[in-house]
């Protein structure tokens, strides 16, 4: 285009440090996540608050995806739903993922901080939330020998998401695309080895208190002898 | 004075209960149908709902009563054991005793008819074979009524062949010897025997994995019945894929899992189970190809029990019965349960255990319907059970044979009751919404299919439910639509005059 559009386009940019701003900044993300992810990673565009609504809000959405995804499509037992559950459990694998992907380019030479990671991912995730949502709402309007449409919509986030995310992690850590695929490789290898040594922790350090309490009730026990 | 006139009160009472428990004892027949404290066994029954939880679900049989050794006047006839039992329309129970080598009648009310081992034939003498030798019975492991032509087939095991006895005087009518042609190599030692609507005679060998062996009605091979598919264990499949011939001949062979039992439906279909754990399919319904075609609509697989363990043994179908409504009843040996599965393969009912209370089982072997009575023979206790359909069971069975049979508005009296006896029977709900399914009640048919957790029906009635609406409000989503193009076009408008209005200076 012309000079003058580009001048009329930072014309029209939101002031900076507005709500305003922050949104463009998802829009921008959303439709040109090279342009979007960069302005995010080294001009400080991003906003951690907005990523955390987000997670929030995919949180919620799941724990609404269990009650009120139409009955057809809903094979869930409603008696047996636990909302703190569902919320945390699809929000925390998030964290997850940022902290193993944070380790794994630490040692890889990737130059994304933990920051720019979770604003990436979390901005990411918003074509999938949306197709959620809108599955939620379909689901309840469609029958079985349509679940093709709306299984679509859902694939149509994912695939979006996923787009978002490659292209998003390759900004932030400055990697080539077959580098950022292998760092995710080794990100999903390091997040089972994180929930191991978690469960390995665990495990010893109940058995470290059983142990502390034995001693304890002993030495009681030998003094009132 | 005063206490011997109570003494006497005493007296008199007594007496009269005595009496009325002796009149109620003649009336209900033998007194060995009820338990020792007067009442009828109930047995527990459970189904699982679409959550694979067991819902429990009242009694649909009580045991009405038993024949056992005590059923045959004097001493000495008695039970050596149960290995097959069937029926006749006319209420005959034919109870077959391996150990004694007997084939036992009794009649509907535990009534000893006569007891079959030596042969007779039509002139009133004893049969004897070509050699000579009195046609005596040797082991025998099942039986067959069939109707049509007024036969009782024997499969007389340890003798390897089948006696075909005169239905109405137990006669000999011809017997069926190890047929010429068979290709197999396992023996042909009878076990288990039925015989179908074409006078084709299927025939199961226990531990045979060549299939069931179909014969013609005069005797002559067919061929192999039926396909019994063993599971793929894909780490063995794996190791054979890359193993040398030399080391495949030393690997262990997998072979087709045997048949057990057999059973022909009211529509002529052969109906088998096998209890080998490595099959994968328990329950049968074989087309003419021999192929498994029997429907599994219901919310669990036919596999009886849901197990939560992976280290139990899953339940071991011994036998089964149909009825001619297409409901046909399975008993399980490793749990000793009664399994109720209509047609489309809906669990009814599932009840029974394993024990030594009267009621309980300890190694059935087979099992037949007597009207809407159930016959279970135990082959450990030497007994037959005669278990009665409760009001819930008589309502739950009439209604799948109304169903079945296409009698709508019956079949909705039926599933309504039933619903009434126990709210948590899914398949009663899942009838009822069919019901107004067909009636076009879509509205209504969705309240129950959503109770009754049935989705495939759910989205049927639900389809005609939207028609309906959009069809109701046609003018509302016509004008939507419209506006929603129209808005598009507009904007397209707006936006083609934007960029003509001020021309790219180049």
């Amino acid at each position: 285009m012309t000079g003058s559009s580009a001048s009329e386009k930072l014309a029209k940019m939101p002031k900076p440090g507005t709500v305003r701003e922050k949104l463009y900044y998802l829009k921008l993300s959303l439709f040109h996540p090279f342009e979007g992810f960069y302005d995010i990673r080294f001009r400080g565009k991003g906003s951690l608050v907005l990523a955390f609504i987000i997670i929030a809000v995919y949180g919620a959405v799941e724990c609404a995806a269990y009650q009120y995804t139409g009955f057809i499509f809903n094979l869930n037992d409603i008696h047996e739903m636990n909302s703190i559950s569902i919320f945390l459990s699809s929000t925390l694998i998030i964290g997850l993922f940022c902290l193993s992907n944070w380790t794994v380019t630490t040692l890889f030479n990737g130059k994304g901080n933990m920051r720019s990671i979770f604003t990436v991912t979390a901005y990411s995730m918003v074509p999938y939330v949306i197709s959620r949502i809108v599955y939620v709402f379909l689901s309840n309007y469609v029958i079985e020998d349509e679940a093709m449409i709306v299984n679509m919509i859902v694939g149509v986030g994912v695939v979006w998401f996923v787009f978002l995310l490659v292209a998003g992690l390759c900004v932030a850590h400055e990697y080539g695309l077959f580098k950022n695929l292998a760092a995710l490789v080794v990100t999903a290898i390091a997040a089972f080895i994180i929930i191991f040594v978690f469960v390995l922790f665990l495990t010893l350090e109940e058995k470290m208190f059983s142990f502390i309490v034995d001693v304890v009730k002993e030495f009681i026990r030998r003094q009132t002898l | 004075m005063r206490k011997l006139k109570k003494h006497k009160k005493i007296c008199a009472v007594t007496a009269i209960l005595s009496a009325v428990l002796l009149a109620a004892g003649l009336f209900f027949g033998p007194e060995t149908a009820f338990a020792a404290d007067g009442t009828s066994y109930v047995f527990d029954s459970y189904i699982y709902d679409d959550y694979r939880n067991v819902i429990e679900s009242p009694a649909a049989f009580i045991l009405e009563r038993i024949i056992d050794s005590n059923s045959i006047p004097g001493a000495s006839l008695n039970f050596g054991s149960c290995d097959d039992v069937c029926t006749s329309s006319d209420g005959r129970i034919f109870i077959t005793d391996k150990k004694n080598s007997r084939v036992n009648v009794f009649d509907e009310s535990g009534k000893f008819l006569k007891s079959i081992k030596t042969i007779w034939n039509k002139e009133g003498t004893i049969m004897l074979d070509p050699d000579g030798n009195q046609v005596i019975l040797g082991a025998p492991e099942g039986c067959f009524v069939h109707e049509k032509n007024n036969e009782l087939y024997v499969a007389d095991t340890g003798n390897g062949r089948v006696l075909v006895l005169d239905l109405t005087d137990y006669t000999f009518i011809r017997e069926i010897t190890e047929p010429a042609g068979m290709t197999g190599l396992t023996l042909f030692k009878p076990s288990k025997i039925a015989v179908d609507e074409a006078d084709r005679i299927f025939i199961v060998v226990q531990s045979s994995y060549e299939g069931i062996i179909e014969l013609a009605n005069d005797g002559s091979f067919i061929g192999y019945y039926g396909v019994n598919v063993p599971t793929v264990n894909y780490v063995e499949y794996f190791w054979k894929s890359i193993a040398t011939d030399q080391q495949k001949s030393q690997m262990k062979k997998i072979f087709a899992p045997a048949f057990n039992n057999v059973a022909v439906d009211g529509e002529g279909f052969v109906m088998s189970v096998t209890y080998d754990s490595a099959a994968s399919d328990m329950i049968f319904r074989l087309n003419s190809k021999g192929e498994n075609v029997i429907r599994e609509t219901g919310n669990t697989f036919l596999i009886g029990d849901i197990l939560s363990n992976g280290n139990e043994t899953s339940s071991q179908f011994v036998d089964i019965a149909v009825t001619d409504y297409g409901t046909y009843a399975v008993v399980d040996k490793a749990r000793g349960r009664i399994f109720i599965y209509n047609f489309d393969g809906e669990l009814l009912n599932a009840f029974g255990s394993l024990g030594n209370n009267k009621g309980q089982l300890k190694s059935p072997t087979g099992i037949a319907w007597l009207g809407n009575k159930l016959v279970v023979s135990d082959s450990m206790l030497g007994c037959v059970y005669i278990l009665a359909p409760t009001a819930f069971g008589e309502t739950m069975l009439r209604g799948s044979e109304e169903y079945y049979n296409g009698n709508w508005d019956e079949a909705l009296v039926y599933f309504e009751k039933a619903v009434a006896f126990n709210s948590n029977y899914e398949v009663g709900y899942t009838g009822i919404g069919k019901n107004y399914l067909m009636k076009d009640d879509y509205e209504t048919a969705i309240y129950y299919f959503k109770l009754g957790n049935n989705r495939e029906y759910y989205s049927k009635a639900y389809y005609g439910h939207r028609g309906n609406k959009l069809r109701q409000y046609f003018f509302i989503v016509a004008g939507v639509m419209v506006l929603l193009i129209g808005l598009l076009v507009w904007s397209e408008v707006r936006y083609f005059k934007k960029t003509n209005k001020k021309p790219a200076k180049v």
